[in-house]
């Protein structure tokens, strides 16, 4: 390949990425600024303030945990589940596979602020209310539709003689599952567990219906705080508050796409 | 055979279990109630009566319903099928070419947008869009004035700004799939001349057909329930403009406690989830074949 | 050769998996059965619900005041307090859910006047008129107060906390700069445009006198635009007599005509400027501040923006800025116009301690609690003892002359329609402004709207 043509991919993909990165100029400017408005402008007086005032157990440090024990729970819930359900529609011919999987598939079209109310009401008939664990089953439920479709196909990309050879040798459908099909599965699922994650972080609504105490709520909720009362808001503290909220998601991704080798590999989940 | 078979399925109950109760039966009561006039207050949330198909008759005769119906489909075909969708397979594809360097710092930058939260990426966003803010600040530069574009121009705003949320899904489903595509092939696809549009068009995409679909109906039925991104960018506005399915339904439901009207729209935007992938799985089973 | 089929082992350990399943709904059982504690026979339990944020925490300290006051001397009783983190919308949800069933419905909880009627139509409110008779403080509210709680069926089912009212705010720099004398008190409308040119004229750069209009600023555009207009004439929105919305009236065209000659003459903010829903923040933060603006009317918790602490902080808010009274369309009687909205303490209808609820709120609403809420949130006391305390006068300088507006003040007419009903108002500002529509016909789009949401019995040609 010529260098010239490297050099055109080279700027066509540095452009992309400017504007990509243009949008977040002002997260981070604001974050410094103490008189932080929405427009973006290079801080005055740049300081640690914002920082500083929003670095509290209250505000941050306990809604975070929070954050973290409902979308690592919602994470596994989802794996889980997603595994169970996803090996019978891998390694069973049924004609109720498709069906099953698109009508599951449905499933993310709905916006759940559309079922909210009866949710709610069925979390009052079950006493479900202001609980962790109700919730995070709930939170995994929302995406397990979607977790089960990527399961399932990076299952199928695992071929069935390696279980067929363990099955010759006396091992339990299930321990073949667990020893030789999820170890070559790890990348996929570790796909599926920060998909999850990513969309439990950022739920606002959910847990917000869901849960009572101010002390359980996570960081997608308190970060209403900083919209005052008559709409006004603290702009230089919550882009301080936002960008210490992505952090660990920002993170977490760079962990496990490490973990992969670089290559986030969703081809195993996009086989149809 | 029959114990044999019900035991091969028992790994599905839990997942079933999960979603009959917490999803089909939240789902079956929003159905219902879209035929109550079931309000958060008022009479009625005292006492919901059976009101038939008036909601939904009432959604046809109303001027808001039909537009905002008509602008999800736009807003679904041209920040996913067109925006993320050909953006991501044009990053992927550049990719190929580029210096490893630069192909992974883009990278991080596309997928940084995604994995925001989407209440940060919203306000980023709002910010970015507003007549005094980053976009207006770079046209004003380069020597033009910038329009109020959540005002002017607020569906132009929210398809780009739902185009740079959710590229990187595309853009990391069409990389892995260009991974398995032979790499001469791949490399010669973006060439100069006649040639390399349609090795492209001819070889390259009929080989990653199949993740093209797949990549469509998943975007698609994600961008169809997009909500908090527009809801903090123009709250719908200006007069509805920008007031998509999911919000309209957020706003009877719950602005106006109109439960009953706003699950009928909310039903509504299952079925044209449902319409929108019977096309892709259309297209799929014919490439089995 | 076709290779042999190799069936999957029927160990599959059946047994075993199911005791796994069960084992795992067991501690999800558990999990999800430590939240709700039991009622304990002994001990009773009241449940207050309050909106609270990062800068609205005035309630937040009222209730935990009135929290150690109530448990000090109510033995036995547990005050639980449940703020709710959030914007007005999204706790007006929360609440509105928590009241479906009895189990979660509160005790005592913060309530919009705004939506006083709708909920009592729900049954949420408990009738309050047989506590009030007993409680001694009642009688220290003014009479306008009263109302704000009061209901179709003339009962009273909420006590304010406070109120607000609305008036003309203007620079007196600007003002004084086009020669118009300052203290402003503009006795009819053509007085405002007749200043509003002047200062037009004298300095084009600045925004001579701007009101909300559109669906962006939401209620807004209503409480602190339009009605000050049709109030002012005489017409109204609502007939409380006959229950009826009032339709086609000229008053209704006038306040319309008003707002399209102060767009169409750009003395107010341009139609663009106006849609968007944070124009308000550029009023205080930006506009006011840097002598940009002459006047617009808002409501008399401005100063809280503008004090020590506030969102917009401006040192000099207390020289630079005056209040005037918006005037009636020809200065008829009462000679001007103002709207009040404000928050409310009720006691929940399905609550197990009514009685005990009610004492509750006393304590949150007794004299002290009342006027460090009214001070702390640039409120208006509706209690006279709290109105002449000193401590509330000091506050602010403006205190006196908002207060005063209480005597001409109207409250919105909130019936379960009245949401949709504002929007269609909100619409017909918004044609007028941005020249779709001509007064005439923006005014029938309305009444034809409000024909359609209520049906024929309910309206009134007027």
């Amino acid at each position: 390949m010529t260098t010239k043509a490297k050099l055109g991919a080279d700027v066509a993909l540095a452009l992309i990425g400017v504007c990509f990165v243009a949008p977040l100029l002002w997260l981070l400017l604001a974050s410094v600024d103490p008189q932080a408005g929405y427009q973006t402008k290079v801080p005055v007086a740049p300081s640690t303030e914002n920082f500083r005032a929003v670095m509290t157990p209250e505000l941050l440090f306990q809604p975070l945990a929070n954050s973290f024990l409902l979308s690592a729970g919602t994470a596994v819930v989802n794996v889980l589940a997603a595994v169970l359900a996803a090996y019978p529609l891998s390694r069973y011919q049924s004609r109720f596979n498709k069906p099953f999987l698109y009508t599951v598939l449905f499933g993310t079209s709905l916006p759940v602020t559309a079922i909210m109310v009866p949710v709610y009401g069925l979390f009052v008939q079950l006493q479900f209310l202001d609980s962790m664990a109700a919730t995070i089953f709930f939170m995994a439920t929302t995406t397990l539709p979607m977790a089960i479709w990527m399961t399932k196909n990076f299952m199928d990309s695992v071929p069935r003689e390696l279980e067929e050879a363990a099955w010759v040798d006396g091992a339990s459908t299930l321990a073949a599952l667990r020893s030789i099909v999820l170890p070559l599965m790890r990348q996929g699922l570790g796909v599926v567990f920060i998909f999850v994650f990513i969309q439990a972080w950022g739920n606002f609504f959910v847990p917000f219906i869901l849960l009572l105490s101010s002390a359980k709520q996570p960081a997608a909720v308190s970060i209403f705080s900083f919209f005052g009362q008559h709409g006004a808001i603290a702009y230089g503290q919550l882009a301080a508050f936002s960008i210490l909220y992505s952090v660990p998601v920002l993170v977490l991704y760079a962990l496990v796409s490490r973990g992969m080798g670089n290559s986030f590999a969703l081809s195993g989940a996009m086989k149809g | 055979m029959r114990i044999r078979r019900f035991l091969r399925l028992l790994p599905v109950f839990p997942a079933v279990l999960l979603l009959l109760v917490f999803l089909l039966a939240p789902v079956a009561w929003s159905f219902y109630a879209s035929f109550t006039d079931a309000a958060l207050s008022g009479k009625a949330a005292r006492d919901p009566q059976w009101v038939g198909a008036d909601n939904y008759v009432r959604m046809f005769s109303d001027d808001d319903f039909p537009f905002s119906a008509w602008l999800t489909v736009v807003f679904v075909v041209a920040s996913a099928v067109l925006g993320q969708n050909v953006l991501g397979l044009l990053i992927a594809l550049l990719m190929t070419r580029s210096r490893k360097a630069v192909a992974a710092w883009v990278g991080t930058a596309v997928v940084a947008a995604w994995v925001l939260p989407e209440i940060v990426a919203a306000f980023a966003a709002y910010a970015y869009f507003n007549w005094d803010g980053t976009l207006n600040q770079v046209v004003g530069a380069l020597g033009g004035e910038g329009p109020d574009w959540l005002y002017s121009f607020p569906v132009v705003a929210i398809v780009l700004a739902n185009t740079w949320r959710g590229t990187a899904f595309s853009m990391l489903v069409y990389r892995a799939a260009l991974a398995d595509v032979p790499r001469d092939v791949a490399e010669a696809a973006l060439m100069d001349g006649a040639r390399g549009w349609q090795r492209l068009a001819f070889i390259t995409l009929p080989l990653i057909r199949s993740s093209i679909a797949t990549n469509l109906m998943l975007i698609t039925l994600q961008t169809l329930a997009v909500f908090t991104l527009i809801w903090v960018m123009t709250a719908g506005g200006p007069a509805n403009a920008s007031t998509t399915l999911p919000v309209l339904a957020y706003q009877e439901a719950f602005k106006f406690g109109d439960i009953g009207y706003g699950t009928a729209v909310a039903s509504v935007l299952i079925l044209l989830g449902m319409v929108f992938g019977a096309v892709y799985v259309r297209l799929l089973r014919e490439q089995k074949t | 050769m076709r290779r042999p089929v190799i069936k999957a082992p029927l160990k599959y350990a059946p047994v075993k998996f199911a005791a796994a399943l069960v084992s795992v709904a067991a501690v999800f059982a558990a999990a999800t059965s430590c939240s709700p504690t039991p009622e304990a026979t002994v001990s009773k339990t009241l449940k207050i619900v309050y909106q609270k944020s990062d800068s609205f925490t005035a309630l937040d300290m009222v209730m935990q005041d009135a929290k150690k006051e109530f448990e000090a001397s109510n033995s036995g009783v547990t005050v639980d307090l449940q703020p709710i983190q959030a914007n007005d919308d999204d706790y007006g949800t929360k609440l509105a859910l928590a009241q479906r069933s009895a189990d979660t419905a509160p005790d005592v909880f913060y309530e919009d006047t705004f939506k006083v009627r709708s909920d009592v139509d729900a049954g949420y409110l408990l009738k309050l008129d047989s506590y009030l008779e007993k409680w001694d403080d009642w009688k220290s509210f003014s009479d306008a107060a009263k109302e704000a709680g009061r209901a179709d069926d003339g009962g009273i089912y909420a006590v304010p906390l406070g109120t607000d009212t609305r008036a003309i705010w203007y620079n007196k720099s600007v003002l004084q700069k086009a020669g118009i004398p300052v203290p402003w008190q503009p006795k009819t409308w053509d007085e405002i445009l007749t200043a509003a040119r002047a200062i037009k004229a004298s300095d084009p750069q600045v925004i001579p006198f701007t009101m909300y209009a559109g669906k962006g600023t939401g209620e807004g555009t209503v409480m602190q635009s339009f009605y000050e207009l049709l109030y002012g004439t005489d017409s109204s929105l609502y007939d409380g007599d006959q229950k009826k919305w009032v339709v086609g009236s000229q008053g209704f065209r006038d306040s319309l005509a008003f707002l399209k000659t102060l767009y169409d003459e750009k003395l107010a903010v341009s139609p663009a400027e106006a849609l968007d829903a944070n124009v308000w923040k550029k009023v205080f933060g930006e506009w006011f501040p840097q002598g940009k603006l002459g006047a617009t009317v808002e409501g008399s918790y401005s100063p809280s923006f503008w004090q020590k602490g506030g969102a917009y902080e401006w040192a000099g808010y207390e020289q630079e800025m005056g209040v005037a009274m918006f005037p009636t369309q020809k200065g008829q009687d009462p000679g001007g116009v103002s709207m009040s909205g404000g928050w409310t303490l009720a006691v929940g209808a399905k609550s197990k301690n009514p009685e005990l609820a009610f004492s509750f709120l006393t304590t949150a609403l007794n004299k002290k609690n009342a006027l460090a809420f009214d001070v702390n949130n640039s409120q208006i006391a509706v209690r006279t003892d709290v109105a002449s305390d000193p401590g509330y006068l000091a506050a602010n300088p403006f205190v006196k002359d908002v207060s005063e507006l209480v005597k001409v003040t109207h409250y919105r007419p909130a019936t379960a329609d009245y949401p949709r009903i504002s929007t269609a108002v909100q619409v017909a500002t918004e044609s007028v402004i941005t020249g779709k529509q001509s007064p005439e016909e923006a005014a029938a789009e309305y009444d034809a709207t409000v024909r359609k949401l209520v049906g024929e019995d309910k309206v009134l040609e007027k």
